[in-house]
């Protein structure tokens, strides 16, 4: 009952509204209202009403408009970049270090037998020296040549090409006596190039190449890749150079390290890599200090004699920077560090932090990435290059079921060679041409929202210099070997300085532009700037509308009433309406105008119960009060406080 | 009446109420009490309605710093309007491989250009010899001892007479030794040390230099450097100049070295290349280069992968046995790397490769865009710079200073320089048709540097740049245990160019690649759009004032229109009242209140009230009573309070 009560209360409360007609109300809201504007429409004349009129709507709309381009800026959900810079005590970073040549030769001469010998017949053949054939009676291995032989195509006459086999009439032991084809042909006539066949050679394509270098490096590389494949990585590990051979001297900062320090990773191109301060098991080591003194000085020894003479022309260390628990991407990213000098290496960390989602596209650990990332067997973090490298991975899986050497191994799955997979080296040569396989994999990986970089400033002088030469190798040595021969030389030492520089860090850091607050005040500033309007203000334009909304159903209940009537009306259509059915009827207003009624009629104000003393008004006395004009004003203020 | 609409009724009212107001105020004070009264903004009214003079004064200071604040406030927005804010975006995507041009440091085939350089190489070699002892025919073998002897009998020598090499001595008397005559000869003019105005050289030995004079020989200027090498080198590079200068380009591009030459072999994102993909670009003094992916030829080419195999690998043979021994002392090759539409600047922005190592150079791409006018003073395609860019390359800042000073060199001088390209309509210097110009191009040169020219302000820097990072690094290449097999195959590679066998000093690796495929573009957007300038301001009004548009429209209204409408009816009023007396003195007199004769309109009901009365005073008896609260009113009506002003009219 109280309930019902209290309802009924709410129900006359709201019809309290401020009018019973729309005019009423919108003349109630314009003189009342806090928003500016619309007071004026009211209480001036007809022409500045018009003009009040006009300009209130132009306001409103700018409003509107103008809301609607910070909405929409605030949606676009930009970032604002802050970028800071200075020296503060930072973690130094983890550094890689790698021979450039990934195994040592006198440890793998026995697997690469066969290959050298084959690459010696080739040049051979291709170079033609006077004393050709002194020797082409070793016994060459032909398993190897015949999965992928190398081909001379003479060009001579472009419009028939000749195809030879370059160790083809060797082979067949019949054409012996024939001269070698590099003779006759230079390489401006002659190309050579690698034959790449599937299903048992009977579909084969050829990979050219503009220049025999490059031909025979391919070449050296696909078959050592197919070689080293098979053999066990434990051994593997074996044949590259140790930490003890390969580090000689370390000193970080006051402290001295040694090859213990390093945590050994093998790395497919390069071997045996060397990481210090991975920050895997211990801590990081931290570097208060900027300069050369407070930095990581290693001496190394490549033993440049050792290398695989087919496998890399190029000599000297390599070195990445990056970050701790990062996996090193050392062929994508590392520099070189040459031999006999003494490269100092000054650091700018350069950090990176986006915002995520939905400010941009990039992942924090790589979880909502559709790629597996097999560098997580490292326990490394995710980045976009393992991301990419997985992809590929899982391309050649897909593509020609079995995994490339060069990148890691998923589980239940086994590398690539000629014995077992025959056809991949034309499916691996196919894929890596390939733009839309790299497209994929771009578009399928997402960059990291943390990114480190360390931007390096590189500087070189020789080392050792002549009159330290003999005592530096001598110490050396004998701390290495143990022997009073020296065993090193020039063309194997590097000295490494590695350090932060003055200023050690940059940090970009993304934050939103627009937030919630921004939004909300400018809107406010809008709004303030042409109406000087407030929530406020809309809460009022809420209640007007429900007004109107309630106004309305008076309206049409009042009408359907109406209409009820008219239609009993109907029933009887003969006999005049008496006195009573007029009053009933009054509520129709379509009715009053029909008819002039003379006098006052009781039923002109059927649902007001607040008029009727009937007669005239009472006389504005007030008018007749005879008071100062100042007087009365501060009268009324009195009153009012 | 009684069918009026409610909305009326109130209308009515509201129009009671109201007072005087607009210009039909009587004066201003009235004008201006209506406003305090009635406007939406804050402030204004607590001044009117505040009781005693101290809390009105108080009200009258808030309301003005309040208006300050406003003021200084949005002067401060207004000022900040036009400043930018940069946003640096780091994003992974398939980039574009820039054009990447390589040069040999040394610019023609010494075999082929000597025949044209005999002359001025024996009289360097003269000048070696007197100046410094140096015996000419021990240095290069291929050199016969004495053709340059029995040669030198018979000619005069052109170049030294022309601009003559001195050494003189430190006491500065104007005494010079001029070494070819042997004697001493007096010269009368300027001694410009070359740099002297940026470092102060101690000069303490013997100091060598060259004499540039101008037509008439009046005008001389004379160039002393502390070291013999700068002062012959510099000297050379002049003759250099003029010679070349007189070669045709044919034959020139002939005299260098072919891309086939050049290039060993050349390796692409893993795929073969050639001297095909490169295309050839001349320059004045490095000779032939070439631009590899320079559009020419097909699209742009890019990268999808980061790392040192998916770049640009390329061997290059430089060969150094055909080296000008004068005009460059250095061996190598000098690499840059540009955007495809940009002149590559090869003397001033390239990185040098050493033979005999593999220089690997990891690219990072940095993207700047600047905003330009009103932010800055940047161009976006140099067309609103007053230089015509004489490179047939986009716009960069010096591209506009090489092109205008290009241009006054042909203006005062009346030939062009040789180091840049020509201008239409004009001649490369040389001594045949331009005598003198070694002396104008230095005089102007001086200038350009001390900024005379007025170069320097002309030209704008371009609003958007691409910029690569290198960071390079050496190894030593080949090996020790590949060089044996890798120095033959490369000379079969190089085949019939040449006939000898390539030896480690030769030949230098380069390796080009981004290190990963991060773009990061640096870009400058407006701070402050209109909107936000606009919305900054209402904050400020509303939170000073509570003021907004409409309350500027309305200041306007009553504090300028109005007002003075009412000022101008005064004025109206008294002329006409002036007018009026001179012409009917007598007029109706005798009254006291002062206020009432400026405005002689008929007396309104007010007015004729207020007249008898003193004020104050009232009327006797009992106060009217309150008959308004009998009236029963209808929900509107409370707006109406019986203090208000009856303002009938």
């Amino acid at each position: 009952m109280h309930l019902k009560k209290y309802l009924r209360k709410c129900l006359h409360r709201l019809q309290k509204g401020p009018g019973y007609t729309y005019k009423e109300l919108l003349v109630w809201y314009c003189n009342n209202t806090n928003t500016h504007g619309p007071k004026r429409i009211i209480c001036e004349g007809p022409k500045k009403k018009a003009m009040w009129f006009l300009i209130t709507l132009l306001f409103t709309s700018l409003v509107c408009w103008q809301w609607g381009v910070f909405i929409r800026t605030y949606l676009s959900w930009e970032v604002s970049v802050s970028l800071s810079i200075g020296f503060k005590t930072m973690d130094f970073p983890a550094v890689t270090i790698c021979n450039a040549s990934p195994f040592q030769y006198s440890k793998v001469k026995h697997l690469l037998k066969d290959l050298d010998e084959l690459m010696e017949a080739v040049l051979e053949r291709i170079l033609a020296p006077e004393q050709s054939y002194a020797n082409a009676t070793r016994t060459l291995n032909f398993t190897i040549w015949n999965d992928t032989p190398l081909v001379l195509i003479d060009e001579r006459k472009p419009s028939r090409p000749v195809v030879l086999d370059l160790l083809g009439d060797v082979h067949n032991g019949s054409a012996s006596s024939s001269p070698a084809p590099g003779r006759t042909c230079t390489a401006q006539g002659c190309k050579v190039a690698m034959r790449l066949c599937r299903l048992n050679g009977t579909v084969c394509t050829f990979r050219n190449f503009t220049s025999a270098t490059q031909a025979l490096t391919e070449w050296y590389l696909l078959q050592a890749t197919n070689i080293f494949s098979q053999v066990p990585r434990h051994k593997l590990v074996e044949m590259g150079y140790p930490a003890e051979r390969l580090i000689l001297a370390c000193l970080f900062g006051p402290e001295p390290c040694n090859y213990r320090n390093f945590t050994s990773i093998f790395h497919p191109d390069y071997g045996n890599c060397y990481i210090f301060n991975w920050g895997m098991t211990e801590k990081a080591l931290p570097s208060a200090n900027p300069g050369a003194e407070f930095g990581l000085k290693l001496i190394l020894d490549i033993g440049q004699e050792d290398y695989v003479p087919f496998l890399t022309s190029t000599a000297g260390a390599r070195l990445l920077l990056h970050g701790q628990r990062s996996y090193p991407f050392i062929k994508d990213e590392g520099i070189y560090a040459m031999s006999g000098t003494e490269t100092s290496i000054g650091v700018l960390v350069d950090k990176l932090e986006r915002k995520g989602e939905p400010y941009s596209q990039c992942t924090v650990n790589g979880s909502d990435v559709p790629v597996r990332n097999l560098y997580s067997d490292y326990n490394t973090t995710y980045s976009i290059q393992a991301c990419i490298r997985s992809c590929f991975q899982e391309h050649m899986i897909q593509n020609c079921s079995c995994a490339h050497f060069l990148y890691p191994l998923p589980h239940g799955e086994r590398y690539c060679n000629n014995r077992e997979f025959p056809d991949w080296a034309y499916c691996y040569s196919h894929l890596c041409m390939s733009v839309a396989q790299r497209e994929t994999c771009i578009n399928m990986c997402k960059e990291s929202c943390n990114d480190t970089q360390y931007k390096m400033t590189i500087s070189m002088a020789d080392w050792p210099s002549e009159a330290s030469e003999d005592w530096i190798f001598h110490v050396l040595s004998q701390e290495r070997d143990q022997s009073t021969n020296i065993t090193l030389n020039r063309k194997g030492v590097v000295k490494l300085n590695i350090y932060f520089q003055e200023f050690n860090y940059r940090i970009i850091e993304e934050s939103a532009a627009n937030n919630i607050v921004w939004l909300l005040s400018n809107l406010g500033g809008q709004f303030g700037f042409w109406m000087g309007g407030s929530v406020l203000c809309l809460i009022e334009f809420g209640e007007i509308l429900i007004d109107f909304v309630w106004i309305t159903i008076i309206k049409l209940v009042a009408f359907a009433k109406s209409l009820r009537q008219r239609r009993a009306q109907a029933r009887y259509a003969g006999p005049p309406p008496t006195v009573a059915e007029l009053v009933e009827a009054h509520t129709n207003f379509g009715f009053q105008p029909d008819v002039a009624r003379p006098g006052p009629d009781p039923g002109t104000y059927p649902d007001e119960q607040t008029l009727p003393i009937p007669g005239t008004p009472p006389p504005n006395y007030d008018s007749l009060r005879l008071q100062p004009l100042d007087v009365i004003e501060s009268d009324s203020e009195g009153d009012a406080i | 009446m009684l069918a009026m609409a409610p909305g009326e009724k109130i209308k009515a009212k509201i129009k009671k109420n109201l007072p005087v107001r607009g210009p039909q105020a009587p004066t201003i004070k009235e004008l201006m009490r209506w406003y305090c009264l009635n406007t939406n903004t804050h402030g204004c009214r607590r001044i009117v309605v505040s009781r005693g003079r101290l809390r009105r004064l108080l009200w009258i200071l808030f309301t003005l710093t309040a208006v300050a604040l406003i003021f200084w406030q949005c002067a401060l927005l207004v000022a900040s309007f036009y400043t930018v804010s940069v946003s640096i975006k780091v994003h992974f995507q398939k980039l574009d491989f820039p054009a990447v041009t390589i040069c040999n440091i040394n610019p023609y085939k010494y075999s082929v250009v000597r025949d044209l350089l005999a002359d001025l190489e024996q009289e360097t070699r003269v000048a070696l010899k007197t100046l410094y002892g140096f015996p000419e025919n021990t240095s290069r073998k291929r050199r016969e001892a004495e053709s340059w002897n029995s040669a030198w009998e018979g000619t005069r020598p052109k170049f030294l007479k022309l601009v003559p090499l001195m050494a003189f001595g430190q006491d500065e008397t104007g005494e010079a030794k001029d070494f070819l005559t042997g004697r001493k000869r007096k010269f009368n003019g300027r001694i410009i040390h070359k740099a002297s105005d940026a470092t102060h050289v101690h000069l303490s030995k013997e100091v060598v230099g060259f004499q540039l004079c101008s037509n008439d020989t009046s005008h001389c200027a004379l160039y002393t450097f502390s070291s013999g090498v700068n002062a012959i080198q510099e000297w050379y590079t002049l003759h250099y100049m003029n010679i070349m200068a007189q070669v045709p380009l044919e034959k020139k591009i002939n005299m260098s070295y072919s891309a086939e030459e050049l290039l060993v072999t050349c390796l692409f994102d893993g795929v073969s290349c050639d001297a095909r993909n490169f295309t050839l670009f001349h320059h004045p003094m490095y000779g032939n280069c070439y631009t590899f992916n320079n559009r020419e030829n097909e699209t742009i080419l890019s990268t999808s992968m980061g790392g040192s195999e998916y770049g640009l690998q390329v061997i290059l043979y430089l060969n150094e046995e055909e080296y000008n021994p004068f005009l460059v002392s250095s061996s190598g090759a000098k690499v840059i790397v540009h955007r495809q539409d940009e002149y590559p600047f090869i003397e001033d922005v390239g990185t040098e490769i050493e033979p005999a190592m593999a220089t690997s150079i990891g690219m990072h791409l940095t993207e700047s865009f600047k905003l330009s006018e009103p932010y800055s003073q940047c161009t976006e395609d140099g067309s609103d710079v007053p230089i015509s860019n004489i490179y047939k390359a986009a716009y960069s800042l010096q591209i506009c200073l090489h092109s205008c000073f290009q241009t006054k060199m042909v203006e005062k001088c009346g030939c062009a320089q040789y180091n840049q390209p020509l201008p239409p309509a004009a001649n490369y210097c040389n001594y045949q048709q331009h005598p003198n110009w070694m002396y104008c191009y230095y005089e102007l040169h001086q200038a350009f540097v001390r900024e005379e020219l007025g170069c320097q302000a002309v030209c704008r820097e371009a609003c958007s740049f691409k910029e690569w990072t290198l960071t390079t690094s050496l190894a030593q290449w080949p090996s020790v245990v590949s060089e044996k097999w890798l120095l033959p195959i490369l000379t079969w590679d190089q085949g019939q160019q040449i006939k000898k066998k390539l030896n480690k000093t030769d030949l230098a690796k380069l390796l080009i690649f981004y290190k990963d495929l991060n773009q990061r573009s640096i870009m400058e957007s407006p701070a402050n759009s209109i909107e936000m300038l606009l919305s900054n301001f209402g904050g400020q009004l509303g939170l000073w004032m509570s003021c907004s548009v409409v309350c500027v429209i309305e200041i306007i209204e009553v504090f300028f229109i109005d007002s003075f409408s009412i000022i101008a009816r005064h004025q109206w009023q008294k002329a006409k009242e002036w007018w009026a007396r001179r012409h009917a003195p007598p007029g109706p007199q005798g009254r006291d209140n002062p206020g009432l004769d400026v405005d002689d309109e008929l007396p309104t009901f007010t007015s004729a009230l207020r007249l008898p009365p003193a004020p104050g005073t009232q009327v006797p008896g009992t106060p009217p009573p309150r008959y308004n609260t009998l009236r029963l009113e209808r929900a509107f009506s409370d707006q109406l309070t019986d203090t208000q002003v009856p303002a009938e009219s």
